[in-house]
């Protein structure tokens, strides 16, 4: 049992695989801001559907919502690698494949934009009406009183939940390894099947994540105090 | 239609057995998660030597992604510590260890916004301090972290996909091993997902009807 406690600990050969670990931490990076800037987009456009004066339009947005916020996003990857591509092939009729790093961009963005279109929601009802009013007096277009007046306000507020978010949202790239992203689990699992030492590798990638995501939630903690207070003022 | 009839529910029992894995392990986990979390918070707020200890537990369970914590807890435990001693059991811990990271910091809330007149009320009235914490704060704790409680239960729920990556024949994984015999993904995934989002939504709708009915109940903000 010390034994095995020694090898966990013993983390010499993840460091000596940091090579190709740190290139699949580097996907993990890339599907991050991939899935970011879609769920932005996508929750965006979910929350202005929603908001909508047309009743059909809320209703879709509202379905929307709650589908993705409610999908598990491993079954909403698996979905998106597998179902999605035979979907849009029959639309089509061709023979359609996502790559696997498409399919892990699509399907945690669309999982995150549901939860983006809450919090957008709730940082534009918040805005009070007077703001909208005083815009249409002075002659701003819809579309102009959307970029000038509500998403400004909108962004200062949601900023803290948006960064929490976003954290959540690193944490799930994990899972991409399981269709096939060559991401840091991938790398791990692929250097256990060489070398068949599971316990210095996982330990080490449990660590390695806990670091960067301790560190990126404690930033984040830190900021969003000093960014409520400053705002409050 | 055909195809949803014989892939979907023609194969209902094999789906519900993987439904009930899935309810198994989300139970036994959220349990799990409720009574680890309170420790973990009673520890960090009223044992000091183990403090940082705590702390440090609270973080890591917070900070490390569930899969890589369900890898650590499915492969690496068993050789270090003796247990999880079957992937079912490793499956509820890592959940059940995440989510208790969570609640000890919702738990943590609900103790520290307590007015402190009223454990010095209740020190005053007599009351020690184990009695104190069961009938003075432990039942507005609960009341008032309830609904939060119910949405931790969401995220098990959504977490428990990933245990069928270690063999466990939840509902996730019975039907990639209906997708494995059929090679007809569309109807067999597309249902398996419906009853995920049907599942959760009806978790965290209890969860807001009762956050609702408290806040009607006892005024509480939730």
């Amino acid at each position: 049992m010390s034994d095995a406690l020694k090898q966990s600990l013993d983390l010499s050969m993840f460091l000596e695989y940091r090579a190709i670990l740190l290139q699949g931490l580097i996907f993990n990076v890339l599907v991050f801001l991939g899935a970011a800037a879609l769920a932005l987009v996508a929750g965006l456009g979910a929350a202005l559907m929603r908001m909508s004066r047309l009743a059909p339009t809320r209703w879709i947005g509202t379905l929307y919502v709650e589908v993705f916020r409610n999908a598990p996003d491993y079954i909403m990857l698996v979905w998106v690698h597998f179902v999605l591509p035979l979907l849009i092939g029959i639309v089509i009729r061709r023979r359609v494949e996502f790559h696997p790093f498409v399919s892990a961009v699509i399907a945690l963005g669309l999982v995150y934009s549901g939860y983006f279109a809450e919090g957008f929601r709730a940082g534009i009802e918040a805005i009070p009406r007077g703001n909208l009013d005083a815009g249409r007096a002075c002659g701003m277009s819809e579309r102009l009183i959307l970029w000038r007046i509500t998403l400004p306000q909108v962004v200062r507020r949601m900023l803290p939940e948006a960064l929490n978010l976003f954290v959540s949202m690193f944490k799930a790239t994990t899972i991409v390894s399981l269709i096939a992203v060559p991401d840091l689990m991938y790398n791990v699992s692929m250097v256990i099947q060489q070398e068949m030492r599971p316990l210095p590798l996982y330990t080490g990638a449990a660590l390695t994540y806990f670091l960067l995501i301790f560190l990126l939630s404690a930033g984040v903690r830190a900021f969003s105090e000093r960014w409520r207070r400053a705002i409050l003022v | 239609m055909g195809n949803w009839q014989r892939l979907v529910w023609n194969q209902r029992d094999v789906l519900l057995a993987g439904l009930s894995v899935t309810v198994e392990v989300c139970v036994i986990a959220f349990v799990a998660a409720i009574l680890g979390g309170l420790v973990l918070c009673l520890v960090r707020l009223y044992v000091r030597p183990l403090r940082p200890l705590a702390v440090l537990l609270i973080e890591f369970f917070r900070d490390t992604p569930i899969f890589v914590q369900l890898m650590w807890v499915a492969y690496v435990w068993p050789e270090l510590f003796g247990f999880p001693d079957s992937f079912f059991a490793a499956g509820w811990l890592a959940l059940g260890l995440q989510s208790s990271g969570y609640l000890a910091e919702t738990f943590r809330a609900g103790i520290e916004a307590l007015p402190r007149g009223q454990r010095d009320a209740a020190f005053s009235a007599g009351m020690s301090p184990a009695q104190t914490f069961r009938r003075i704060i432990m039942p507005q704790v609960a009341l008032a972290s309830a609904p939060s409680i119910v949405n931790q239960f969401t995220v098990i729920v959504k977490s428990s996909t990933l245990v069928s990556v270690i063999t466990v024949p939840d509902l996730m994984s019975q039907s990639q091993k209906l997708i494995s015999v059929w090679y007809e993904p569309i109807e067999i995934l597309t249902a398996t997902a419906a009853i995920y989002i049907a599942f959760v939504f009806l978790v965290s709708a209890c969860g807001k009807w009762l956050a609702d009915r408290l806040r009607l109940r006892y005024g509480l903000a939730a």
